[in-house]
C-alpha cells in the first residue's frame, strides 16, 4: 500500500508558472500557502518560455481605452468586458511591481521601459526583456517568492480536488515516489496553465497537459469558450521533432516578413492593414491556407524572412531565437526560418469573476486555466499580463476566504485509490493514447473545422476514455492521470466546438457559412459543466 | 528514421545498490534530439525511464544531462548514435533524474529597495549578460571546487554579481558570497565551457565579486602579500635564487639558419621558481632555429592580481609589458606559461603583438623530431591552456612522437589556479589528491604538462615525475646526441 503524507494551509495554489507564482506572493502575505508544482517549481508552465512580452500601457500617449478596444476587437467581442477592464487597469501596476521586484526589462536611453509593436494593437505596447521576457518574468518572480514564506511541494501531480458542502477544501495529488498527497486548506487556487500539448503540433511545455481544466471540470466548475484555441502562425516545422516550437510574435513586431514559396507577401491577400501584424487568428489561418493551396515549402511551411534587418538588431533584440535556430543549423541573419501554426494558447477557460472566483466556492482559479480576458482569441503579450493580474488577485480573494474545518475525505481517498489500482491494471501504454489523441486533435479540432471533423474526434477520444492506461512503476501513475486529464480536456474542447454553430475568432467552422459582424453575433460564451453544455444566445 | 544505439545511466536508488549503463535502439527522425531519444526509450521501450523536461526549448534548465560525460541540454542536442547519456554529477534521485533543490536554494535572491525605480539603460545592459542563466546547474555538475568544498558554485556566484550590479538592491552580501566559497574557484573556466547560456561566469562574475571584496578590504590576506610583492618587486614570487632573466642575454640566437623570431614573456613563476625550465625552451629554440629575444624590463602579467580582483595596479604593469615588446618592434610574444598566456591573450587589449604559447609556436614551424623517449606518458591539460587559449591539439602533437606510449587522462583543475593555492590550500591539496588518483589510473611514467603552476602543483601530489613538455623535447634531442655518439664511438 502505497503511503500517504498530510499537508495543511490557509491557500493551496495549484501551479508554479507566473500566474501560480504570483498568486502565491500574494496569499502569502495573507496566511500559510503551499504552492503545489507539477514540475520542480518555476521550471515548468510556459511562462517561463514566452519570448515576446508583456502588454501594458506605460506612458501618456497610450491609453488603457486603446488596449481595452483593441484586445476585445481581437478577441471577436466573446471577451467579458469587465476582466478586460481589469487586465488593461492593472496590467501597468503588475509590471511596476516586477520591475520594483528587480525584473530586467529592456529600457530606453531615456530610462522608460522600452515597448515593441505586436499584433492587433494600435501603439507598440508590449514591454519585453529582449525575446526571454517570460524567463525574465520567472526569474523574477521567483527571488521575490523564495523571500514570501509559501512553502513548496515540488514534483507533485494533483489528481483531484477534495469537495464538501462549503466547497473546495484541498486536494489530493500523487509524489515521484507513487505516494499521495492530501493537502486541507481554506481555498484553492488553479493556476496550472494551457494545454495545448494535447493537439499533434504545439508550444506548450510537456506540462501544458490540460489538467486544471479536467480537475476543475470534475469539481463542478463551468468552463466557458473552450473551443477557442489559439493556433500561433509560426511555429517551427524542421526539424521534425522540433515542430510546433514557438517562433515569437516578435520578430514580426521587430519586422519580420511572412513569404510563400513564390516570394509573395502573401499577407497583402489577407490583411492588408496589418499585414503581418494582424491577430493571430487571422496569420494562421492565412498561413495554413497558402500551405494548403501549395504556396508552402518542402517541410510544410511558409518563410519567415529576417534578412532584411541589421544582423546587429537581430542579436540584440532576437538573441534565443538566433541561438535556438543556430542550433538547428539555420542562422537567420541569412536566411528565412521556415514556419507553420501551431498550437499555441487556450483561451477559454474556468469561468472566473474579476477576483478569480470560479463557480465554485472556495475555487479560485487564474492564468491560462481560466475563461473570458481573451475572448476569441488572445493578443500576443497579453498572456504575461494577465497571469500577473488575475494571479494577483486570485492570490488575494483565496486569502480571503474563512477558515473551514477538514472534511471526511476517507471515501475519496478510497476512489483514488481504486482509480490507481486500475492504472497498475491497465492495459495500453499511456504513450500511445497520447499520440493518438493528439492526432485527432490536430486532425479534427484544429484550425479548420465541421461538425464532421468534429465528430469523428470526438468518438475517437471516448474510445481512448474508456481505455485504461498501464502504470509500470509508481511514477507512471500520474502519467496515467495526465492521459486522463487529456482526454478530458479534448472533450470539453471538442464538445463546445460542435455547439458554437459559427465562425468566431479562433473557432473556424467551414460548415457556418453565415458571417456575423463578431459584434452582432447571436452567440455568447459556450459553456459547460459536469451539469452539461450549452451556448448563450444574445438578445441584440 | 535513422536508427539511435545509446546507453543510458540506470539507477533507482530504492531498490539497488548501484546504477548500471543499459543499452538501448531506438528510431527517430532525422534532426532528433537527446530528448527525443529518451522519450522514445520511454513511450517505446520502458516507460520507467526517469529524466526531467519541460520547456523543450532550451529556456527551463530541467533537461541537463551528461552526454559522452559533459553537460547538455538535452532538448537542444542533437542525438548521435552511440551516445552515452548520464546524470549529471548530482545526486541522483532515479535513473536521469538529479536533486536541484538544494542547488536552486543557493542562489542569491534579489530584495529590491522600496521606490528605486528603473535602472538606465547601461545598468540593464551591464546585468542582462548575467540574466540568462537557467538554473540548469551544468556548471555545479563540472565544478572541480563543488566537487572537494562546500562551494555553493558557479550559478550562484553570477547571482551574487547579478545583484551587485542592480541598483534597486543596496544590500551588501560580499560576505555572504565569500562564505558561500568566492575564493574557492579555481578560475579553471570548466564553468563556461558547458553554460548553454555562454555566461562568462569567472571574468564577468568571480573575478569583479573578487574586485568588490578586494575595495570592502576582504581580500584573502595571501593574496594581500602577493599584491604587496607585485606592486614593490613587479614579480608575484619572491627572489629565492638565480633568477631567467638574470641567467639570459637579450638575444638568443639559434643554432644554423634563423626560421623565425620571437619575443619571450618569460612570467613570474619560470623567472624565479623554475628558470631551469624556461632554459630547456631555450635549447628546443635553438635547436630549431627560432631566435628568442628576452626583454629584461618585463614585469608580471597582472594573472595573480586579476584572478584573485586586486586591479588597482594592474595597468602599470600592463603598459610596462606592451611598451617593452612593442619598442622592439616584436611582433610575436610568445609565453610558455598557461596563466600568463591567457592573460596576455585575454586581458590586453589594444595591444600591439599577438601572443601564441609556445607550443603554437613549435607547432607553427614544425621542429626536428627528437628520439623517443623510453617513457609511458600522460598530459594534464593545464585550464588556462585548453579552455583559457582553447589550446590542446598543439601539446599532444609535440608530445606524442617524443615518448614511447601516450596514455590520456580525463582533463580535470589540478587547484592551482585562481589563487586557490594561496588562499585555499586545501582545497587545492584535496583536486591534486584526485589527480594523484587519475594518473595513478593512467599507468603512466611520467606525467607531462606546459604550466608551471599545474607542474610545481601535482608535483606534491604524484610520485611520478612531473615533467614540462619543453623538458620532454630537451631530453629527446639529448638522448638523440648521446646515442649519436655512442654510435659514433662504436665505429
Amino acid at each position: 500500500m502505497l503511503g500517504e503524507q498530510i499537508h495543511e494551509c490557509h491557500v493551496a495554489v495549484i501551479g508554479s508558472g507566473g500566474a501560480g507564482i504570483r498568486a502565491a506572493i500574494e496569499a502569502s502575505s495573507h496566511g500559510e500557502t503551499l504552492l503545489i508544482s507539477k514540475t520542480i517549481a518555476g521550471k515548468g508552465g510556459c511562462t517561463i518560455m514566452a519570448e515576446g512580452g508583456y502588454n501594458a500601457v506605460m506612458c501618456e500617449a497610450d491609453c488603457t481605452d486603446d488596449h481595452y478596444q483593441d484586445t476585445m476587437r481581437g478577441g471577436a467581442y466573446l471577451n467579458d468586458p469587465e476582466l478586460v477592464r481589469v487586465l488593461v487597469s492593472e496590467a501597468p501596476l503588475r509590471m511596476n511591481d516586477l520591475i520594483s521586484w528587480g525584473a530586467v526589462f529592456d529600457v530606453t536611453p531615456e530610462c522608460t521601459i522600452a515597448q515593441r509593436p505586436f499584433g492587433g494593437q494600435k501603439f507598440p505596447r508590449t514591454c519585453y526583456a529582449g525575446d526571454r521576457t517570460g524567463h525574465e518574468m520567472m526569474m523574477t518572480l521567483m527571488d521575490r517568492y523564495h523571500a514570501c514564506g509559501a512553502e513548496t511541494l515540488h514534483e507533485v501531480d494533483v489528481i483531484d480536488l477534495i469537495p464538501s458542502k462549503e466547497g473546495i477544501t484541498g486536494l489530493v495529488g500523487l509524489d515521484r515516489k507513487g505516494d499521495l498527497v492530501i493537502v486541507h486548506a481554506d481555498a484553492v487556487i488553479l493556476a496550472t496553465g494551457g494545454g495545448t500539448r494535447i493537439y499533434d503540433i504545439s508550444t506548450n511545455s510537456m506540462s501544458g497537459t490540460g489538467d486544471g481544466y479536467a480537475i476543475g471540470y470534475r469539481a463542478g466548475a463551468t468552463l466557458i469558450d473552450m473551443e477557442q484555441i489559439q493556433f500561433h502562425p509560426t511555429g517551427a516545422v524542421y526539424p521534425r521533432d522540433a515542430r510546433g516550437r514557438l517562433i515569437t510574435e516578435a520578430v514580426r513586431g521587430e519586422g519580420g516578413v511572412l513569404k510563400n514559396t513564390k516570394g509573395e507577401r502573401f499577407m497583402s491577400r489577407y490583411d492588408p492593414e496589418r499585414m503581418e501584424l494582424s491577430t493571430r487568428d487571422v496569420v494562421a489561418r492565412a498561413v495554413a491556407t497558402e500551405i494548403q493551396e501549395g504556396r508552402g515549402t518542402e517541410h510544410g511551411g511558409v518563410y519567415l524572412d529576417v534578412t532584411h534587418l541589421k544582423p546587429e538588431e537581430i542579436e540584440r533584440r532576437l538573441p534565443i531565437m538566433l541561438e535556438q535556430y543556430l542550433q538547428f543549423g539555420v542562422d537567420i541573419r541569412k536566411e528565412p526560418m521556415e514556419v507553420a501554426p501551431t498550437a499555441h494558447h487556450i483561451m477559454g477557460g474556468l469561468k472566473i469573476t474579476p477576483d478569480g472566483a470560479t463557480t465554485i466556492r472556495r475555487l479560485y482559479a487564474c492564468g491560462e486555466v481560466t475563461g473570458g480576458v481573451h475572448g476569441a482569441n488572445r493578443l500576443g503579450g497579453n498572456a504575461l499580463a494577465d497571469t500577473q493580474v488575475f494571479g494577483k488577485r486570485a492570490g488575494e480573494a483565496a486569502a480571503l476566504c474563512s477558515r473551514i474545518s477538514c472534511p471526511d475525505i476517507d471515501p475519496m481517498i478510497h476512489d483514488i485509490r481504486e482509480l490507481l489500482g486500475t492504472y497498475r491494471e491497465g492495459t495500453i501504454n499511456p504513450a500511445a493514447v497520447i499520440t493518438e489523441l493528439r492526432l485527432a486533435m490536430w486532425e479534427g479540432a484544429g484550425i479548420f473545422r465541421d461538425e464532421g471533423s468534429l465528430t469523428r474526434c470526438r468518438e475517437t477520444i471516448e474510445r481512448l476514455m474508456k481505455m485504461t492506461p498501464k502504470a509500470v512503476s509508481n511514477q507512471n501513475l500520474a502519467e496515467c492521470c495526465t492521459v486522463r486529464n487529456m482526454c478530458t480536456t479534448a472533450h470539453l474542447i471538442v464538445t463546445s466546438a460542435l455547439l458554437r454553430k459559427e465562425s468566431r475568432g479562433s473557432h473556424l467552422r467551414t460548415d457556418c457559412t453565415e458571417i456575423y459582424n463578431p459584434e452582432k453575433s447571436l452567440f455568447g460564451h459556450t459553456g459547460i459543466s459536469p451539469a452539461g453544455a450549452r451556448i448563450e444566445r444574445r438578445n441584440s | 528514421m535513422i536508427p539511435i544505439h545509446t546507453r543510458v545511466f540506470r539507477w533507482n536508488p530504492a531498490t539497488e545498490d548501484e546504477g548500471r549503463m543499459v543499452a538501448y535502439e531506438v528510431s527517430v527522425h532525422e534532426g532528433a534530439r537527446v530528448l527525443d531519444v529518451l522519450q522514445s526509450i520511454h513511450d517505446d521501450i520502458d516507460p520507467s525511464l526517469s529524466f526531467r523536461s519541460s520547456c523543450k526549448a532550451g529556456q527551463c534548465g530541467s533537461c541537463a544531462v551528461l552526454v559522452d560525460g559533459e553537460p547538455k541540454l538535452a532538448c537542444m542536442t542533437e542525438a548521435s548514435d552511440g551516445m552515452e547519456i548520464k546524470p549529471l554529477n548530482l545526486p541522483v534521485i532515479q535513473d536521469l533524474t538529479v536533486d536541484l533543490i538544494p542547488g536552486i536554494n543557493q542562489i542569491p535572491r534579489i530584495s529590491a529597495d522600496t521606490g528605486t525605480g528603473l535602472p538606465a539603460h547601461e545598468e540593464i545592459q551591464a546585468i542582462k549578460p548575467l540574466r540568462d542563466c537557467i538554473e540548469c546547474f551544468s556548471c555545479i555538475s563540472v565544478c572541480p571546487a563543488c566537487d572537494v568544498t562546500a562551494f555553493t558554485g558557479p550559478a550562484a556566484m553570477r547571482g551574487f554579481m547579478r545583484i551587485a550590479l542592480d541598483p534597486r538592491d543596496s544590500t551588501n552580501r560580499i560576505g555572504k558570497a565569500i562564505e558561500d566559497g568566492l575564493f574557492t574557484c579555481t578560475s579553471c573556466g570548466k564553468c563556461f565551457e558547458v553554460c548553454p547560456k555562454n555566461i562568462r561566469i569567472p571574468g564577468k562574475a568571480i573575478e569583479k565579486l573578487r574586485e568588490i571584496a578586494n575595495k570592502a578590504g576582504l581580500t584573502l590576506p595571501r593574496h594581500q602579500e602577493v599584491e604587496k610583492l607585485v606592486q614593490t618587486t613587479g614579480r608575484s614570487v619572491p627572489r629565492e635564487k638565480l633568477t631567467f632573466l638574470e641567467q639570459v642575454g637579450e638575444v638568443i640566437e639559434p643554432e644554423g639558419e634563423v626560421r623565425g623570431e620571437v619575443g619571450f614573456f618569460v612570467g613570474c613563476m619560470f623567472n624565479g621558481r623554475l628558470p631551469d625550465t624556461a632554459l630547456d625552451m631555450l635549447y628546443v629554440m635553438r635547436k630549431n632555429g627560432i631566435r628568442v629575444i628576452i626583454p629584461p624590463e618585463q614585469v608580471c602579467c597582472g594573472s595573480p592580481l586579476i584572478r584573485t580582483g586586486q586591479t588597482s595596479y594592474i595597468n602599470t604593469l600592463r603598459e610596462t609589458n606592451k611598451n617593452c615588446f612593442s619598442k622592439r618592434g616584436i611582433t610575436t610574444v610568445m609565453t610558455m606559461c598557461a596563466g600568463c598566456g591567457a592573460t596576455l591573450k585575454n586581458d590586453y587589449p589594444d595591444k600591439p603583438f599577438v601572443v601564441k604559447d609556445v607550443t603554437e609556436v613549435l607547432t607553427g614551424y614544425g621542429i626536428i623530431p627528437t628520439q623517443k623517449l623510453p617513457v609511458i606518458a600522460t598530459y594534464h591539460d593545464p585550464c588556462h591552456l585548453l579552455r583559457g587559449q582553447g589550446i590542446s591539439e598543439e601539446p599532444r602533437s609535440l608530445l606524442i612522437p617524443a615518448v614511447q606510449e601516450f596514455i590520456e587522462m580525463p582533463s580535470i583543475c589540478c587547484g592551482s589556479g585562481g589563487g586557490v593555492r594561496s588562499g585555499v590550500p586545501e582545497e587545492a591539496a584535496a583536486l591534486g589528491e584526485n589527480r594523484r588518483e587519475a594518473i595513478r589510473k593512467t599507468g603512466a611514467d611520467i606525467v607531462v604538462t606546459v604550466c608551471p603552476f599545474c607542474e610545481y602543483h601535482i608535483q606534491e601530489h604524484t610520485d611520478r615525475p612531473v615533467k614540462n613538455l619543453l623538458t620532454v623535447l630537451r631530453e629527446g634531442y639529448e638522448a638523440m646526441e648521446s646515442s649519436g655518439r655512442e654510435s659514433t664511438d662504436d665505429k
